[in-house]
């Protein structure tokens, strides 16, 4: 394999969480506990591991929500985002100028938010609901939406989570044919979930996570092996 | 890791924020942009007839001293009240994307601001119609409307950043405004009250200064005290200062609290 060049580093990082458990009281929680790994640029690197294994805190992580309480992140590139916009629609605005809005607060210029118009709506297959307020959408429809924004929008570093849903099935297939583009491209994905299959398909390298802390990192046959048997086992 | 939005963006973002939020807001009613002209306006009325009908004691003048204070005030109450909650309301949209949390509390202020500008053109349209000629002296009102702007967005941002913190501060930035309604002089004024010693104390507040230059200016064609005006608008601009610079320094822990 040729020299990678890094996007991503994370060295021994580590996070808590504190909840308020009455006056003054709080519980820690350790979400992630000495997680080291690296994100190469054109990879897919998944992300394997059972519910509550730190996943979620891992993605806000990477996108740079969250600073790690110890050790370090360091990233290389300007535009790390989420596959898909959950919530942050104004509903009462019409999907156009959500669109624009999301895209604007994805990090790009007004001017190539509204460049990327035509392809939104396109994508989106939304049509003269487009021009309607959010607050009438379905929420395959907003999901559509949310995922037709930050597709279309390019980021250096796109993380993508399975267990997010993007509306019916008919879109789920596009949107998952968009995906594998991206992922076969020279796109860096990080690729986040809970079935060894999917991982085993469309990554080449894997980080298996356990209870907040990195179990193995390796090539993504043998590692979901190794993690399928593991789980069967436990 | 730094921000993905650069500093041109960032206030790109924060204007066409503003518009579609004024679009938003204003689609959510039947009358749209009318109310923000109608509400000041019904204030205006209530006066009218308390102090005006019924209190008939009262002059003309009284009626107008009210107008310049309650509508200043009634932009400052409404920004920090907006303001201080607005982190808190920004948690969904934080845990998706890396945004400067500034942006929560300057997108109210914003636009506070723009519905002030019309709110304040009524004002000064209705005092017209009471009799109080414009003069140029009325172009003073820009810049100690400016000085309450600061004013304004440096408390705005000091309690939008700590309210998430301790969300029950919300109480008491509802006790806070109460509290500047009467240490502002708008029911009464304050140049015929106080004794001198406190007169003093009682301008350091610059809301109670704007609004004694706001009445000065349009009510007596008075120019305010510039060398006053100056030296709130830096201890405002420095308040600022702080007040961006604790938001900054808490960016990242705002989207943890959510967790809590």
């Amino acid at each position: 394999m040729p020299v990678q060049e890094t996007c991503i580093r994370l060295e021994n990082v580590g996070v808590t969480f504190k909840s308020r458990k009455g006056f003054f009281r709080y519980s820690k929680h350790r979400a992630l506990n000495n997680v080291s790994f690296e994100v190469y640029r054109g990879e897919t690197l998944g992300v394997i591991g059972r519910n509550g294994c730190g996943k979620s805190t891992l993605l806000k992580l990477l996108s740079g929500i969250l600073k790690p309480d110890e050790g370090s992140i360091k990233s290389y590139v300007k535009h790390v985002s989420l596959q898909s916009l959950q919530t942050g629609f104004d509903s009462q605005l019409s999907g156009r100028n959500n669109a624009i809005l999301m895209a604007m607060l994805l990090g790009h210029s007004k001017d190539a938010a509204y460049k990327a118009l035509p392809q939104i709506l396109n994508f989106s297959e939304l049509g003269n609901s487009f021009e309607e307020p959010v607050k009438t959408y379905s929420s395959g429809m907003r999901a559509r939406l949310g995922f037709s924004v930050s597709m279309l929008m390019r980021a250096d570093v796109l993380l993508v989570d399975e267990t997010l849903g993007v509306g019916d099935k008919s879109f789920r297939i596009k949107a998952e044919a968009v995906i594998s583009e991206r992922i076969s491209s020279e796109q860096t994905v990080v690729f986040v979930s809970h079935s060894g299959e999917q991982v085993k398909r469309v990554c080449q390298r894997a980080v298996w996570l356990d209870q907040g802390e990195v179990i193995k990192v390796g090539m993504a046959e043998d590692l979901v092996d190794e993690y399928e048997q593991y789980s069967l086992g436990a | 890791m730094q921000h993905k939005l650069n500093n041109l963006r960032f206030w790109q973002l924060v204007k066409v924020k503003i518009q579609m939020n004024l679009k938003s807001e204003a689609s959510k009613h039947q009358l749209n942009y009318i109310w923000w002209l109608l509400e000041p306006a019904l204030f205006i009325a209530i006066y009218y007839v308390i102090f005006g009908v019924f209190l008939n004691a009262r002059s003309e003048n009284f009626i107008a001293f009210l107008i310049c204070g309650k509508i200043p005030f009634l932009w400052f109450s409404r920004s920090v009240t907006n303001a201080s909650s607005s982190i808190m309301t920004g948690t969904g949209l934080m845990n998706q994307i890396d945004i400067p949390k500034l942006f929560f509390p300057l997108v109210v202020i914003g636009q506070d601001l723009v519905k002030t500008f019309f709110v304040f053109m009524l004002m000064l349209s209705i005092l017209w119609t009471m009799g109080y000629q414009p003069s140029l002296a009325w172009f003073a009102i820009i810049p100690v409307a400016l000085m309450q702007l600061l004013f304004i967005s440096s408390l705005a941002i000091i309690f939008a950043s700590f309210v998430p913190f301790l969300p029950d501060l919300r109480f008491i930035v509802q006790t806070f405004t109460m509290l500047m309604m009467f240490a502002s002089g708008i029911f009464y004024n304050p140049s015929q009250f106080l004794i001198p010693e406190h007169k003093v104390l009682f301008f350091f507040n610059p809301l109670a200064a704007a609004i004694d230059m706001y009445r000065d200016i349009i009510m007596e064609g008075l120019l305010p005290n510039w060398n006053q005006l100056t030296i709130l608008a830096i201890g405002c601009g420095l308040a600022l200062i702080v007040a961006i610079f604790l938001i900054r320094k808490f960016d990242h822990n705002y989207p943890r609290l959510v967790l809590q």
